[in-house]
């Protein structure tokens, strides 16, 4: 059974590289967004950048990501996140998001844990920052279990 | 009239409470799988990430005058699309603001699905400027100084 968290708890967390062509390719699925600064250099440099530039949603994905594996059906189904990118991440940027936990009650009769969010640079620099909250975790990935997004 | 001034007018010109209008598509067994694969998550939950619908349904509007790119989001999920059912968008003009000298505007996107499932609410914090002027001309310079 999943341990409670506790305030003080840092979550499991990953690093990984972004890479140029995924970075790239971000861009085309779900929504073709066509020629961008996250995915054209020519697109970039007319943007007043000089090379292309992850998408801040790019960096929303490792935040689900760490909050899925530490938090499950909690996460998943109910959780709540507020983010904002203050540093933009490049092709070749190892990135590793970060979780401390804050704040354990309870709202509306149910638990809800508060998580400070980061991500981090390989150099130590701060990419993004931000707030999740959830209940506490679950053992239960239903939507894996129930064919849901699969 | 100066750059700052057309940068202003347009944004003034776009009400709160802006209705962004509706669309709609199916989440296919494809698209999650390359979504997972790019993102290198093979379980990953929510490929709606990707799909940006606040920025979707703005563009579908006001692309011709209008970009935002986004400084952040304020998002809440809860139920995870399943493959092979279509989503329904609808989006709105939520906020606007002046902070620091910049406009932005806060575009607030419903997802949810055909048998009316709720699946997100997602709000992007978009930093707003005319197409006149390069998009983050002037964060960029800042955060490439201090990239060096």
């Amino acid at each position: 059974m999943a341990e409670p968290l506790k305030v003080g708890d840092k979550l499991a967390s990953f690093t990984r590289e972004i890479e140029e062509a995924k970075m790239v390719l971000f861009e085309r699925v779900v929504w073709d967004r066509g020629s961008n600064s996250h995915s054209d250099p020519e697109a970039a440099k007319r943007d007043g950048m000089s090379k292309t530039i992850a998408s801040g949603q790019n960096q929303m994905a490792f935040y689900h990501e760490m909050l899925e594996r530490n938090f499950g059906d909690a996460w998943v189904y109910g959780g709540k996140i507020s983010a904002r990118y203050i540093h933009p991440v490049y092709g070749g940027d190892r990135l590793t998001p970060h979780g401390l936990v804050t704040e354990v009650g309870e709202v509306d009769g149910k638990p809800r844990v508060t998580v400070r969010l980061w991500v981090e640079r390989q150099d130590g620099t701060k990419t993004s920052v931000g707030t999740a909250w959830a209940g506490q975790p679950s053992d239960k990935r239903s939507w894996i279990r129930e064919g849901k997004a699969s | 009239m100066s750059e700052a001034d057309q940068s202003n007018a347009v944004w003034e010109s776009i009400p709160v409470g802006d209705d962004l209008g509706t669309m709609d598509y199916v989440m296919t067994e494809k698209m999650i799988a390359d979504y997972r694969e790019v993102v290198g998550n093979p379980t990953a939950a929510y490929p709606t990430v990707a799909a940006r619908h606040p920025a979707n349904l703005f563009y579908r509007k006001y692309r011709a005058v209008m970009r935002v790119p986004n400084t952040g989001h304020d998002s809440q999920f809860f139920n995870p699309p399943i493959a092979g059912k279509r989503i329904f968008v609808k989006a709105t003009v939520a906020d606007k603001y002046i902070r620091r000298e910049k406009t932005y505007l806060i575009i607030e996107a419903t997802a949810t699905d055909e048998d009316g499932r709720l699946i997100e609410i997602s709000r992007l914090v978009g930093l707003a400027r005319p197409t006149t002027r390069p998009a983050l001309a002037d964060v960029a310079g800042k955060w490439e100084k201090k990239n060096g």
